[in-house]
């Protein structure tokens, strides 16, 4: 069953130069425990598609249908608490002047998650479910390491029990030995948790290895979607085929890979 | 808190500030108990002693009438450190809230907020509060009033330009996401944020607010005799210049004194708080 | 062949409240003239402070301590007067950084930034000739309408056009050596790619020699002839890329490798937590040049 539907999305900013087409035409469906991946470069739309399931954005034509039901301009607090997001750049993402608990609490308070009481034990648990100490919702985020701050963030997203987690980037501003734990992590917890996520990139070999289906963007269409296994072994478009030709690769086998996608008609 | 006093010691200029503002404020607290003549601070005349230059028993001299200038400058201290607290108390808030809402909200409030801001800080200083003492009385409320009216577009102004960048931080998307009501991501998230800035400003204002109220009263504008003020006593003394030099100088020197603490101090807070400017 | 930069026992601290901090313990490392030569490691690992000692940038800096030889050309940068450490830069040796349109100047036109570049090695070259000087080097990076270029502003053109931009800056003057710092790391991954081979090529046609820093292992192997690795301010393991690649020796490189997600698809790795392996004795790959 499909947990979010898009149905012929759009979505226009006018500007001082006319109107900018960020979105056009988006149609795709995410099923309930499915990781998928959405690739593009910068400018092909997928921000604002991330916007626009987290309501942050109204779409200007279609809609946007979460377990049945289409989400509005005017979301109940039930419906946000089921979307949450992890954001890119982790420094950002916390308030340097709040402690780290009080920044993974701020959705047990808004929407009434636990009593008053419970929502600190809840906070702890959060942590610890991400790797990190429960002391640590006392510190500030300025003491902590990139891959901690990260971790953080994942923390407030699932202290909220959402059913749909956007990752926007989420392990681009981190160190490679950093993201390779942050990545487990969040595989990790989407099969303990069931849950669904929709993976924002532009690293097509991360979601190679994270991702069940993979939509490729460009220019605020969809280009082409499928499974992970055929997008990397037949990809229909040569936008696509392009993009994997472009990741740089550090073993033979990836090597092999790329050069036969690139003698591909 | 010990570590913020260990920075402002470390820098010989803060310091000084931070010593010469603790002066200010104690010689005004402690005025009654450590003024020569605890009761010149009022309709006092004592001509046997008028126009003294600074002698053993009155240090900085006398006035016409024959007050003890030292003791009128420790009072008048009192009236421009209330005056500077309950100006930058009314401004600060007012200015604070005008500037997160314009800043986060942008849009039509943006636009009605900083273009009422902007009205304000076209008229010059100096003279919008001259014209709003023109149409009140003379008064120490009403100095307040009217320089109160001059400051706040200030505060609104450098909130504002805070609010609008951390509104494109990720903690504000991280709120906006949860769906946190506004009140909680202006004053709850931005504002902290701010503050710093807030209260390095108000320290540095100090010392404006107590230039700009000795300016009124110079002016005639502000507070009336016998009350002493530091404006007026210099704005009195300027006509016997420079035979009963005096009169102007030390009044003139403890505004200096003042301003000169406030200043020193905020510019030590900007860098305990790391403030960039 | 000769060395275009030879560094010996490198070591950097800073003086902060708590004393000094260590951020280089001693690294060794040399460039020959004409060579691509990688410094790859994690953020913090002290390849970016390594770049701006050779750029003679923080030996002015009053907290940092910096100790050892830095020989550039067979000149020893430690011992110049700050003054002929700058004339140095931009001309002898130059610098390509991560962001290409926040490295330019937003005021003034791409024309004008190529002048003053050219001044720093010929102060009295006319405009003309400068002209011509910087469209000949637009056209090697294979910019399509030089003249519009020059004319227009930074802001006024694409990363990937800014990118190749710098490049041509960098190289206008003929260094002998090019300091690129995570080069396009801020740019989409097809424009990074034709970019870096754009450098790569351009690089080998006018003999300079680089050093390139990244944390990105895959541009670093399409790139490099050979490899330092660094870690925690120490030089882990060294050698020729073919060689560091296939038969990574030391802890630290081997946990790197693993790291990095395969296109292939074998799965997340199992990241090992900082060991104490990584900090055993560098390995030198033997036929390295």
């Amino acid at each position: 069953m499909s947990l979010l539907r898009i149905n012929g999305v759009s979505k226009t900013f006018q500007t001082a130069g006319g109107p900018v087409h960020a979105v056009r035409d988006v149609s795709l469906e995410v099923a309930q425990g499915e990781c998928l991946a959405v690739v593009g470069e910068s400018g092909s739309g997928k921000t604002t598609l991330a916007n626009m399931i987290l309501g942050i954005l109204a779409p200007s034509a279609g809609e946007i249908v979460f377990g049945g039901t289409p989400l509005t301009d005017r979301r109940s607090p039930a419906q946000r608490r089921a979307i949450q997001l992890v954001q890119q750049n982790p420094l950002s993402a916390l308030n340097p002047k709040r402690s780290v608990g009080g920044s993974v609490r701020l959705g047990l308070d808004v929407y009434g998650i636990g009593t008053r009481a419970e929502r600190w034990a809840r906070v702890e648990a959060a942590l610890e479910e991400v790797g990190l100490p429960a002391d640590m919702r006392r510190r500030g985020p300025a003491a902590l390491s990139g891959g901690q701050r990260q971790r953080v963030g994942i923390a407030r997203a699932l202290a909220c029990e959402p059913d749909l987690v956007v990752l926007d980037e989420p392990t681009s501003a981190l160190d490679v030995l950093v993201q390779a734990r942050v990545l487990r992590l969040l595989n990790d917890l989407r099969r303990k948790k069931g849950l669904t996520y929709v993976f924002i990139t532009h690293d097509l070999a991360v979601v190679r290895n994270v991702a069940d289906r993979v939509a490729v963007f460009k220019s605020g269409r969809l280009e082409e979607i499928g499974p992970t296994e055929r997008i990397f072994s037949a990809p229909e478009q040569p936008y696509t085929r392009a993009l994997i030709g472009a990741v740089p690769v550090v073993d033979d086998a990836e090597l092999k890979l790329r050069n036969t996608l690139a003698e591909a008609p | 808190m010990i570590r913020s006093l260990r920075i402002i010691a470390a820098n010989p200029l803060s310091l000084t500030g931070l010593i010469l503002v603790l002066l200010v404020v104690l010689a005004a607290a402690l005025a009654p108990w450590i003024a020569p003549f605890p009761t010149h601070n009022g309709a006092i005349v004592d001509f046997a002693y008028a126009n003294q230059a600074p002698n053993a028993r009155n240090w900085m001299g006398t006035d016409l009438v024959g007050r003890d200038i030292f003791s009128r400058i420790l009072y008048a201290y009192q009236i421009s450190l209330l005056l500077g607290v309950v100006v930058l108390a009314i401004a600060t808030p007012i200015g604070t809230v005008v500037g997160l809402l314009a800043g986060y909200l942008g849009g039509w409030a943006e636009a009605v907020l900083m273009r009422i801001v902007d009205i304000f800080l076209s008229i010059p200083p100096l003279v919008l509060a001259i014209a709003v003492m023109g149409v009140l009385e003379p008064t120490l409320t009403n100095a307040m009033i009217a320089v109160t009216a001059m400051w706040w577009p200030w505060y609104a102004r450098l909130v504002y330009s805070i609010a609008r960048s951390e509104r494109e931080e990720g903690y504000v998307l991280a709120a906006e996401v949860i769906g946190a009501p506004t009140a909680h991501i202006t004053f709850r998230e931005i504002l902290p944020n701010c503050l710093p800035a807030i209260i390095t400003k108000m320290t540095l204002d100090m010392g404006f607010v107590i230039i700009i109220a000795s300016s009124l009263s110079f002016l005639g504008l502000g507070v009336q005799p016998p009350t002493p003020d530091l404006g007026s006593m210099v704005a009195e003394g300027a006509r016997y210049l420079p035979d009963s030099w005096w009169l102007t100088v030390f009044p003139g020197l403890a505004i200096l004194l003042a301003v000169f603490g406030f200043n020193l101090l905020g510019d030590g807070l900007r860098d305990v708080l790391g403030v960039d400017e | 062949m000769s060395d275009i930069l030879d560094i010996r026992d490198l070591t950097l601290a800073f003086k902060g409240h708590r004393g000094l901090t260590e951020v280089l313990h001693g690294i060794s490392l040399r460039i020959a003239a004409g060579e691509r030569v990688a410094l790859v490691g994690e953020s913090g690992s002290g390849k970016s402070v390594t770049a701006r000692i050779i750029l003679g940038l923080l030996q002015e800096t009053g907290s940092a301590r910096v100790a050892g030889q830095v020989a550039f050309d067979g000149r020893d940068i430690m011992a110049m007067h700050p003054r002929d450490r700058a004339a140095l830069r931009g001309t002898e040796m130059s610098m390509i950084f991560q962001d290409p349109t926040s490295s330019l100047n937003p005021t003034f036109t791409i024309g004008r930034q190529f002048a003053e570049v050219m001044h720093r090695r010929a102060p009295r070259l006319s405009r003309t000739a400068c002209n011509a000087r910087a469209t000949e080097m637009l056209e090697e990076v294979s910019i399509p309408d030089p003249a519009r270029v020059l004319d227009a502003y930074p802001f006024q053109l694409s990363g990937g056009m800014n990118q190749r931009v710098m490049i041509a800056m960098a190289l206008v003057n003929h260094p002998k050596l090019l300091l690129a710092d995570e080069p396009g790391t801020a740019l989409d991954v097809s424009v990074q790619a034709q970019t870096l081979r754009l450098m790569h090529d351009l690089v080998e046609d006018h003999g300079t020699a680089v050093l390139f820093i990244s944390h990105n292992l895959g541009v670093v192997r399409e790139f490099a002839d050979r490899v330092y690795v660094i870690y925690r301010g120490r030089i882990v393991e060294e050698g020729a890329t073919d060689a560091v690649f296939h038969a990574p020796g030391h802890a630290y490189t081997r946990a790197l490798m693993d790291a990095v997600p395969r296109i292939t698809g074998v799965g997340l790795p199992e990241v090992p937590e900082v060991s104490d392996a990584f900090l055993a004795p560098m390995v030198r790959h033997g036929s390295a040049s």
